[in-house]
């Protein structure tokens, strides 16, 4: 373990490090309980001041999700995140896998395409895509939400997959070319399974990016393929301020993400950093 | 020469090519043209939008406003997280205390943007109309040029510093632990250990990390498209709120698709030049 200071030090640093952990803390935690609390309590009980702690906690809200409709907005945000990451990771791993194997002018200059897509302003293509879906008529589909988000999750898996691939030996390949493998047949036999915990980082990443992005596909949908994050917007539009339904959407829209996150948290939090540090 | 490396990275290439670069051109095609959705005319202009962009007040206030937006998110966010990752360092915290800091990097913004402006609500929020009355701040905060930016810019550094905090863990768990034991042999103290091993230590790290951001900050929409719009007045209305207002509800494409060049334009010339540096993958 390379792990540097230890957390002695000082009277003063510790009691500072103590401090600021606790106000940190504090700060993260608040929206959350808030959230979590007021999605509980009725529309008059949510909007009391000083906040109730205690209250008698009503699921009025979380059944609302259902009668008012929402359903069909965490069913679309589901089929567009599955479709993206299928798509993302069906089109990345082959690529990433060429990149990793690749030197030189072309592999650098590919690479660096393919980060700057990540870097472009999301503004600058959402115009030119708003203006092609409505030319094919695929305005507010979801096939349509799943390919804008491309420009967004394939950069970025490519980016975590070919970092990863780099560190599987080369010797391996040519162990299997020896044997008269082809190079499909070395990625998906050989490879694949290897990152195959990585994969499933990416796979996560991927789903997470595409279910909570919001500009794509509050421009690019209506009513029909609405997702989660453009119907709680659209709530929050509305004159009656219903916190609680807004709360309870809101939580249960976390809820994949936490799953997925709880699963294999430490994956992706070595596959982020490493996406982003090397 | 078409090896299988080629026919590997075709379809990426492809995908990506219809995804971003035909938009691209597309978008510079657009930005040539007078092209008003309310307007059956559709011809092109030359740099007629690009003259009319740079002349208006609303572009430049909206380039002063995310200037403003950019340095102060950026440096609060910097500040937080490094101060976070400096605490939580070492391998005997908790990892529960890791995994509460980290949740709100799965909270769509969009949930973050509606919480904050409940909370800071002059009203009915918990803060805005009980805490900060209570330490004798009477603003609202929403409705106030300068507290609506404070607002976003603690909205944004809740919502986005965890991914920060992750980039600078990981740093400063990978300094040797021999690089300390040196400096302290030598008399230092706690301040000099962080000036001469840790800040140099992770340099490449903040970099990387305000490269990010600074990409992050152009794109933010939501965050404030849900807390103010803008508002009050044109006081949180950035480049991506500018260009939106500007597309989707003057309905001027040409303008907007001006403005998403000279975005362009500013983020790729800003990225190549970090990439070249600093971030050119080990070959």
């Amino acid at each position: 373990m390379t792990a540097a200071d230890e957390p002695k030090g000082p009277l003063s640093v510790r009691l500072a490090r103590g401090l600021f952990t606790l106000f940190a803390l504090a700060f993260v935690l608040l929206p959350i309980a808030w959230l979590a609390l007021g999605s509980l309590k009725t529309r008059n009980e949510a909007l009391a001041l000083p906040p109730q702690l205690f209250f008698t906690p009503s699921f009025e809200a979380y059944t609302a999700i259902v009668s008012k409709g929402f359903l069909g907005a965490f069913g679309n945000s589901l089929t567009i995140a599955l479709t993206n990451v299928v798509l993302t990771l069906l089109l990345g791993t082959p690529a990433a896998f060429a990149l990793a194997r690749m030197s030189g002018k072309v592999q650098d200059n590919l690479s660096f395409w393919v980060i700057s897509i990540r870097m472009a302003p999301l503004f600058s293509v959402i115009l030119p895509l708003y203006v092609l879906f409505k030319g094919l008529g695929l305005l507010d589909t979801k096939i349509a939400v799943s390919l804008a988000h491309l420009t967004l999750t394939l950069p970025l898996a490519v980016w975590m997959l070919l970092t990863y691939f780099r560190s599987i030996p080369e010797e391996l390949d040519q162990a299997a070319m020896l044997d008269g493998a082809s190079h499909l047949q070395i990625l998906t036999k050989i490879v694949v399974p290897i990152a195959r915990p990585m994969l499933a980082s990416v796979a996560i990443v991927v789903f997470i990016f595409s279910w909570n992005e919001f500009l794509l596909a509050f421009i690019l949908t209506a009513r029909g393929a609405q997702t989660v994050p453009v119907a709680v917007a659209s709530l929050a539009g509305t004159m009656s301020f219903d916190w609680p339904l807004i709360a309870a959407v809101s939580i249960c829209s976390m809820i994949p993400a936490l799953i997925f996150v709880g699963f294999a948290q430490r994956h992706i939090v070595a596959g982020l950093a490493s996406g982003a540090v090397k | 020469m078409l090896d299988w490396r080629f026919w590997f990275v075709a379809p990426m290439v492809l995908a990506l090519g219809i995804v971003v670069l035909f938009p691209s051109g597309y978008l510079v095609w657009m930005s040539l043209t007078h092209w008003l959705v309310t307007d059956p005319n559709v011809y092109f202009d030359g740099i007629g939008n690009f003259r009319v962009l740079f002349r208006s007040a609303e572009f430049s206030s909206a380039i002063g406003v995310t200037a403003i937006y950019l340095v102060a998110s950026t440096a609060a966010m910097l500040a937080f997280s490094l101060g976070l990752a400096l605490a939580f360092r070492s391998p005997r915290t908790p990892g529960a205390l890791r995994s509460i800091v980290i949740m709100p990097l799965v909270i769509p913004p969009v949930v973050a943007g509606f919480t904050w402006r409940f909370l800071m609500n002059g009203e009915m929020g918990f803060i805005g109309a009980f805490l900060l009355p209570e330490i004798g701040i009477r603003t609202n905060m929403l409705a106030d040029p300068t507290g609506a930016m404070i607002s976003i810019v603690i909205a944004d550094v809740w919502s986005r510093a965890p991914f920060m905090f992750l980039i600078f863990l990981a740093a400063l768990q990978s300094i040797p632990r021999d690089y300390y034991e040196a400096i302290r042999l030598d008399g230092a103290n706690r301040l000099q250990e962080f000036l001469h091993v840790t800040l140099p230590m992770i340099r490449p790290a903040i970099v990387v990390a305000l490269l990010f951001r600074v990409i992050d900050a152009l794109n933010t929409f939501e965050l404030i498209y849900v807390m103010t719009k803008g508002g009050p007045g044109r006081a949180t209305q950035t480049l991506s709120l500018f260009g939106w207002k500007t597309a989707f509800q003057n309905f001027d494409f040409g303008l907007a698709a001006a403005l998403g060049v000279v975005m362009v334009v500013v983020t790729t010339v800003c990225a190549s030049i970090v990439y070249r540096r600093f971030l050119r993958a080990p070959a």
